[in-house]
């Protein structure tokens, strides 16, 4: 298809910025009338800071700024109820009351959920990505005094990632390969042999990834067109307890812990898949390559190593649960439920010589897609919280992002020749969640209408003494 | 306690000596009301057109060969020809597949649904909440608990022990 309207979407959506600092500012509106003209000053061109959209840039900006609202933001926004009654039913409830579908229990259950994000106060997040340490304090002065003027807005809490080095997550992968190619978006960072993503599948408006079916989009068509929906998610990292599993399971199994991780995941550390190089990371293998791969020959890959029943990448490994690519799954909908995945790592790099520093570590991650249903939150509930979807994983569950509470819970690595898998023993969940929401991703067009809104009277028994200015 | 018997007392779960087996398998025990008995002519012709297909032809199996969700399916005739059903055991959530069963599919139902009093609007592919909300509405539940031989076998684990994929 043609170009996408590029200046109409969100960048984060088509672009991937690759700056080294984030922060995400948790805001409750104060004074709607206000607050909607903050939102339009930022997309009428006249000021700094300004959203950014996604035109691919030749001179890389110094900073970019997003924006989500969360449905209770849609509603203090003031928005017209025919407008709210039009958006899924998953966003509507909102992150803390849909925790239960995508195994945000226990510890990461919204009771302990930080910074005010389970409670209905939160209304609009705003994301800054920055180059530098500088550009971020002087565009988060602007961003202050422009939500606090008039009472438009008032902070909630906020959200720091920063990048670690070598481009690596916490548990030391090296992350970032696996990206949908979007039909009429950008070009991937790193090459990509999937097949193209249609562009409805991560924007309203266009056809999707199903047959003859365009998601509905929110009315009006101004404010629904080019949209998307976000899972903004702070996922907490046990770091320490990732490396004990590590030593313990290559003790019991007499396997290189290194190996034991590569199984885990699907890759090694240094982002090499098992599917390439199944016996070690091998540096040969240019980052450019990382992604280049299928699980079993394919269209995409012909020449694919055949590992159906995963001798090399286990079936229950994190990147194959994540993204089967053109695996035999439940329902042949490997290619199906695909998301963009943006954010950065929060913490200081764990230093295994200080493994009680007490400091949380993590991820701020978002989770790009047209439904949250049918690509975050499946992607939760059916491929890492199940194992019924593939073959022979009994009820198993990812080993780094899965609920891995229950005790027993275990992880399966065929071995070629012997009939029954090995079971690892000892996981725990690895990774907590201490904070979510589901955004709506206007596009400018979208944010330009809801500055436009008429202003409401105030409510019964409000006096409403902010001054115009 | 046999696997049959029904329990009257009042003795809670924790208390009864067997645990309940949950299945990974699900019932659908769907009927769907005929319009009229030329509805149901035609939709007899159009079904046991589809039956008498060879496997490789026959739209339902190529489907629910690709979908590998489905253990068994059947189409049923009650009540004096004025009722279809279709009984199937499934895999996990009717819901979570709910679209790529539409993909794989839809157009039979299109050409099933045609003939039904309260049918969603069609094609089912553009209205696809509908029909999952129809098939809901529409689906007898059984008298729990759903006894299976293999509660935790899926067609995917059935057919990879037998080497079939």
């Amino acid at each position: 298809m043609s170009d996408l309207p590029y200046a109409d979407i969100q960048g984060f959506i088509l672009h991937t910025y690759s700056m080294p600092a984030l922060r995400v500012f948790a805001l409750k509106v104060g004074q709607p009338e206000a607050a909607r003209q903050f939102l339009g000053k930022l997309v009428n061109g006249e000021s700094e800071p300004r959203l950014a959209t996604a035109p691919d840039w030749t001179v890389k900006p110094p900073y970019r700024l997003n924006v989500g609202l969360t449905y209770t933001g849609l509603v203090a926004l003031d928005l017209p109820a025919s407008s709210l009654a039009s958006f899924p039913e998953e966003f509507a409830a909102g992150a803390a009351a849909r925790a239960g579908r995508v195994g945000d229990t226990g510890e990461s259950s919204p009771e302990h959920w930080k910074g005010q994000l389970a409670g209905d106060d939160l209304h609009i997040l705003l994301f800054l990505f920055a180059e530098t340490e500088e550009v971020l304090e002087r565009v988060t002065a602007q961003l202050r005094a422009g939500y606090s003027s008039r009472g438009a807005m008032a902070e909630l809490s906020l959200h720091e990632g920063r990048s670690l080095p070598g481009s690596t997550a916490h548990f030391g992968y090296r992350d970032g390969f696996a990206q949908p190619t979007i039909d009429g978006g950008l070009p991937p960072l790193m090459p990509d042999v999937l097949p193209k993503a249609p562009a409805g599948e991560f924007l309203l408006g266009y056809a999707s990834q199903y047959m003859d079916f365009t998601y509905p989009v929110p009315v009006p068509a101004e404010l629904g067109r080019n949209g998307s929906f976000v899972a903004f998610r702070i996922l907490a990292q046990d770091c320490h307890g990732f490396e004990q599993f590590l030593t313990e399971t290559a003790c019991q199994t007499g396997f290189d812990r290194e190996l034991i991780a590569a199984k885990l995941c699907g890759r090694w550390r240094n982002g090499v898949p098992l599917s390439l190089s199944p016996d070690s990371a091998d540096e040969r293998i240019l980052l450019e390559q990382r992604n280049s791969f299928d699980y079993v020959p394919s269209d995409s890959v012909p020449d694919a190593w055949d590992d159906r029943r995963g001798y090399r990448c286990p079936l229950g490994s994190h990147i194959r649960r994540m993204n089967p690519r053109n695996s035999m799954v439940a329902g042949n909908s490997g290619l199906k439920h695909r998301i963009v995945r943006r954010g950065l790592p929060y913490g200081p790099p764990y230093d295994p010589a200080n493994p009680g520093d007490g400091i949380e570590r993590g991820l701020l991650g978002l989770f790009i897609g047209v439904s949250l249903k049918d690509q975050f939150e499946f992607l939760m509930s059916d491929w890492s919280n199940k194992g019924s979807f593939a073959p022979g994983l009994r009820d198993t569950r990812d080993p780094i992002i899965g609920d891995n509470s229950t005790p027993g819970a275990t992880f399966l690595i065929p071995i070629e020749g012997q009939k029954r898998p090995i079971e690892l023993t000892g996981l725990s969940s690895f990774v907590t969640c201490r904070g979510a929401a589901y955004c709506f991703l206007p596009s400018a067009t979208a944010i330009r209408y809801i500055s436009s809104l008429p202003a409401r009277l105030p409510h019964p028994g409000v006096i409403n003494n902010i001054p115009n200015d | 306690m046999g696997l049959f018997h029904r329990d009257t007392n009042t003795a809670r779960p924790a208390d009864t000596a067997a645990p309940v087996r949950k299945t990974v398998q699900s019932p659908l025990t769907l009927i769907m009301t005929i319009r009229s008995p030329e509805d149901f002519q035609a939709l007899n012709a159009h079904i046991l057109e589809i039956q008498a297909a060879p496997p490789e032809k026959n739209p339902i199996w190529i489907a629910l060969d690709k979908l590998r969700i489905v253990h068994f399916a059947r189409f049923v005739f009650l009540e004096n020809n004025t009722k279809l059903a279709i009984i199937t055991t499934y895999d996990g959530s009717f819901e979570d597949y709910l679209n790529e069963f539409i993909d794989e599919i839809g157009d039979v139902f299109n050409a099933l649904l045609q003939h039904m009093d309260g049918a969603p609007p069609l094609p089912v592919q553009q209205n696809r909440d509908a029909f999952g909300d129809y098939v809901k509405a529409n689906n007898l539940g059984g008298i729990e608990p759903f006894y299976s031989a293999y509660p935790q076998a899926t067609v995917l684990d059935i057919q990879a022990a037998l080497g079939e994929i």
